[in-house]
């Protein structure tokens, strides 16, 4: 995986505990065209809060051209923005 | 009793780098010649905080931004951030209390830790110490040192050995060996002017101090030399106060303006918005103020102050601005002015305070008025209320201290 860390748009579900759940998220490609990626799973939800900083980082899994990919997706709390991290 | 004194290394740098390699930064400033400065236009330029590789070419904290680019030409300066330095605060103490309920915040990036009822958890203090260190690396990304000892100032002198990332004890037994060769200047509460006087003297190294005749040092110094006297003996019966209490002896404010001001009417704006943060603080801590001091530092750099004991001790934003303004006309000698300060000092607890027969009436009123715009800035931010004569000008209504965190931990000099 290589860290892109770009901003992306998501829907999302919360659940009842109040963690935000990605269900998909539209990135501008190169060609600068508009992609909707669908996760197909969350493999894991890990909190980091480095320097006090917290987000929720979700590593999911997508099929991405046909193929599936691991990818990391970031939910900064004191912004509310999504980012995609790394894929 | 036994003490940990937790200090974040390069604070200020640290948290940028952390904060950026969370957004995904591919540099790492740790890794390379930066510092954290201000804004150069407003003549805020000076280096807050350095990283390790500019330290290699001989930046120092504190200097112009301009020099330490002359020293090092490809340093990298990021302006600071004190909410993110304050939120990276937080979560450290939020740590710590995981390993002791009493911690005292010294400052922002600082924190003393009792660990004496805690001994019995642990196989040892150091072990630890050693675990804490290696968590605060993992979750909170950044590095500390950490300092074990038997009080408060051999705990922060064993901080300072060796950096970054470790662990040190100096307990009095190993002070001969640790602490005793390094230079006069490291201990702390020696400054320049102390280490000048001191090296005349022929003291050189703490050691040196530390077996000086203390009668000696109290007849040069008075009673700071028999503070550094005990200090270089490690001896400092201090407890670690916890929470967020913080004992001091005065509040103070000051800004460099960002253009020279040659006008009275303009530098008594200065002070008005300056004596409005600054009475803020004071009324938050509960005290009133008995002396009020204002210090200015012209073009030329150079720097003369002028102070007075109130005849009753007060709380109330006008009356210190009023005295502000009274000293700045008795001292200003009509030259450019770039710097302006406003300090109060003997402080009193409010409860404690005399009250007075004459305009007390007058008095209460000012200070209902005072806490009622301390309420709405609390509420609203600081520039929900403004003085009418800030409308139309450029200047701020209120001047000073680290942008809008009113929270941000001070650096103390009572252990």
């Amino acid at each position: 995986m290589k860290v892109i860390s770009k901003p992306v748009e998501v829907i999302a579900h919360c659940t009842v505990s109040g963690i935000p759940q990605p269900i998909r998220f539209r990135i501008t490609d190169k060609k600068e065209e508009d992609v909707v990626v669908k996760i197909s799973k969350i493999i894991e939800i890990t909190e980091e809060k480095l320097a006090g900083n917290k987000m929720y980082v979700y590593r999911c899994e997508s099929k991405i051209n046909g193929r599936q990919k691991i990818l990391e997706l970031k939910y900064e709390l004191s912004t509310c923005l999504w980012y995609l991290y790394k894929i | 009793m036994i003490v940990f004194h937790v200090d974040v290394n390069s604070a200020y740098l640290s948290w940028e780098a952390v904060y950026r390699l969370q957004h995904g930064a591919k540099l790492d400033l740790r890794e390379i010649p930066s510092a954290i400065g201000g804004n150069e236009k407003n003549r805020h330029g000076i280096v807050l905080a350095k990283s390790i590789p500019a330290k290699k070419f001989g930046v120092r904290t504190g200097e112009p931004l301009v020099q330490a680019r002359r020293k090092c030409p490809n340093l990298v300066t990021v302006p600071p951030n004190y909410s993110l330095y304050m939120q990276a605060s937080n979560v450290l103490y939020e740590l710590l209390l995981e390993y002791s309920s009493t911690v005292q915040r010294f400052s922002v990036d600082e924190c003393f830790l009792d660990f004496t009822k805690q001994q019995h958890l642990w196989n040892s203090p150091v072990e630890a110490a050693e675990h804490l260190r290696n968590r605060v690396e993992k979750e909170l990304g950044f590095t500390v040192n950490i300092g074990v000892s038997s009080n408060k100032l051999l705990a922060k002198m064993g901080s300072d050995l060796k950096k970054p990332n470790k662990v040190h004890t100096l307990f009095p037994s190993e002070m001969s060996k640790k602490m005793w060769t390094l230079p006069v200047s490291d201990l702390y509460m020696v400054g320049n002017a102390t280490t000048r006087k001191l090296l005349k003297m022929g003291i050189v190294t703490i050691g040196d101090l530390a077996n000086t005749n203390r009668a000696l040092l109290k007849a040069h110094f008075k009673s700071h030399g028999d503070v550094i006297w005990k200090y270089a003996n490690g001896i400092d019966d201090t407890a670690v106060h916890g929470g967020e209490y913080l004992p001091y002896k005065g509040v103070g404010n000051g800004t460099t303006i960002s253009y020279d001001v040659t006008d009275r009417e303009d530098a008594h704006m200065v002070l008005l918005s300056l004596v409005e943060r600054v009475a803020m603080r004071l009324r938050k801590s509960e005290h009133v103020a008995g002396v009020v001091a204002i210090s200015i530092k012209n073009s030329s750099l150079i720097r003369y102050s002028h102070q007075s004991t109130l005849k009753n001790p007060t709380d109330i934003t006008n009356d210190i601005y009023q005295e502000a303004c009274r000293l700045f006309n008795q001292s200003w000698r009509g030259e450019p002015i770039r710097h302006l300060r406003v300090r109060l000092s003997s402080l009193i607890p409010k409860h404690l305070n005399q009250r007075t027969f004459f305009e007390a009436a007058k008095k209460e009123k000012m200070q209902d008025l005072d806490k009622t715009v301390d309420i709405l800035r609390e509420k609203y931010g600081d520039h929900v209320v403004k003085r009418g004569v800030f409308v139309n000008s450029k200047m701020k209504p209120i001047m000073g201290g680290v942008g809008d965190e009113e929270d941000y931990k001070m650096m103390t000099s009572i252990l």
